[in-house]
């Protein structure tokens, strides 16, 4: 056990950390290739008053995820699934569950080296049939969806939901007695945002919902894992 | 020359495909590594092709959302500009919010004002300038919070595989809220797709059903989605 866990922190992450961070600020810089395109190609250049302004409307709609998502997603997906997901996106509704999955098919734990190391192959392998599907995707373009019947096009709005319930079901048989907590977290806080409680924070604050349900699950799955133990080492 | 013959030119998807690129160059490295590292720490081949070709089937329903998003995306910021943000950083609900305020910003109303070109320059500085938080603050963060956790845990090996858990019905929890309270379409697919993964797990595990673990996610994911459309 000794030398997995030597192999994992003394050789694994030290890769991954140094290969993740390159990567990561590689795309910062090719995320402006489109940008950098369109003003030394065609000369296109919004005035800085227009991205100012748009940068900050978006910002104030979406900027406390940049905190918030990374924080939360870590302990699920650790450190070389974060280098990955926040670089190619999709993390809810595509990496994680293809993460989560190939760690049951492999019948290893969340949290070990065996487990960050099997979720790391799943999301790598959602990379890529995720770009292959939308490269076929976006070369047969919008003829593809105009041939699509209506209703099969609607129908793919209830895939979502689908997923997450599907996902929280797949979490919920593994620890039985924390996902009362968590939906419960969840729905309260829910119901308390569209109510209006939370009508004194800017925007519509939904990143409330995930970080206390988040977090507060975590606290509480500690509180009772402690007892738990404590317990086990009385008898 | 329209805006649309510029978003999709050929340097566009030059662009496009270099970014692109990056993140498949990444997710191949690390694979291989953790390929690697794997069976160094005694996981079986079996084990590993097992669970990367259960991805592969869990990634395709998920992919094809995706997609109906980037044909939705395509039609205002051209066919790149869909295909990078959707396969690099992005996600179908913020980029449309993107293309909204870049385009507000000076003063084209999409759906209501022609796009112009200079409405869709400032919607690719909007999406870019937007997405930039989440790549800057996970790449300086992620060592870090693997330090942070793993001071929280203390060494106790048993909370290092509960913290997973939770976090997950945590982030899942608030997910799925939202379409529960809803009361709609979206909260019978949330039921259903939970009932019938229920179902294919305890069917897989009391058989042992190979097949069933396999596909399971995927059926239960289609099954919800054809319940709520069907209803």
């Amino acid at each position: 056990m000794a030398s997995k866990r030597g192999v994992y922190e003394g050789e694994y992450l030290p890769f991954i950390v140094r290969f993740g961070k390159v990567t990561g600020w590689l795309a910062v810089l090719l995320s402006f290739g489109p940008a950098i395109v369109l003003a030394a190609v065609y000369g296109l250049i919004p005035p800085a008053s227009a991205i100012f302004t748009a940068f900050i409307a978006l910002a104030s709609a979406v900027g406390v995820n940049w905190f918030v998502e990374p924080i939360s997603y870590f302990p699920i997906i650790g450190v070389a699934g974060t280098y990955m997901a926040f670089i190619s996106g999709n993390i809810s509704n595509l990496r994680i569950p293809a993460a989560a999955i190939a760690q049951k098919m492999a019948g290893v734990e969340p949290g070990t080296p065996e487990g960050s190391i099997v979720a790391t192959l799943g999301m790598a392998v959602s990379v890529l049939v995720n770009t292959l599907i939308l490269v076929v995707g976006v070369l047969a373009g919008s003829t593809l969806l105009a041939r699509l019947p209506a209703n099969v096009v609607e129908a793919f709005d209830y895939l979502l939901p689908s997923l997450f319930g599907a996902i929280f079901v797949q979490f919920a048989m593994v620890k039985f007695k924390l996902a009362p907590i968590a939906l419960g977290i969840a729905l309260a806080l829910t119901l308390a945002i569209n109510g209006g409680v939370f009508d004194f924070l800017p925007g519509r604050p939904t990143y409330l919902i995930t970080l206390c349900a988040v977090f507060g699950t975590i606290a509480i799955a500690a509180v009772m894992h402690k007892r738990e133990s404590r317990e086990g080492a009385k008898k | 020359m329209e805006y649309m013959q510029i978003a999709n030119s050929a340097p566009m998807w030059i662009a496009a495909g270099v970014a692109i690129a990056l993140v498949l160059y990444q997710a191949f490295v690390f694979a291989r590594k953790s390929y690697a590292t794997g069976k160094t720490i005694g996981l079986s081949d079996a084990q590993m092709r097992s669970a990367m070709k259960c991805s592969m089937i869990t990634s395709i329903g998920p992919s094809l959302v995706i997609l109906t998003g980037l044909l939705s995306l395509l039609v205002t910021v051209g066919g790149p500009m869909a295909w990078m943000r959707l396969s690099f950083i992005g996600s179908v609900m913020f980029e449309l919010m993107a293309v909204g305020f870049g385009a507000e910003a000076v003063g084209v109303n999409l759906g209501i004002d022609p796009m112009t070109k200079i409405a869709f320059a400032n919607a690719v500085w909007t999406m870019i300038l937007g997405s930039l938080g989440w790549i800057i603050f996970a790449t300086l963060t992620a060592d870090k919070m693997d330090k942070a956790q793993a001071r929280f845990l203390k060494g106790d090996k048993g909370l290092l595989t509960v913290i997973p858990v939770a976090a997950m019905l945590g982030s899942f929890g608030s997910l799925v809220s939202g379409h529960l309270v809803a009361l709609n379409k979206n909260t019978v697919a949330a039921i259903s797709g939970g009932l019938i993964m229920a179902i294919a797990v305890q069917l897989s595990e009391k058989k042992d059903l190979k097949w069933l673990k396999e596909w399971g996610l995927a059926i239960a994911l289609f099954g919800g989605m054809i319940v709520a459309a069907v209803l």
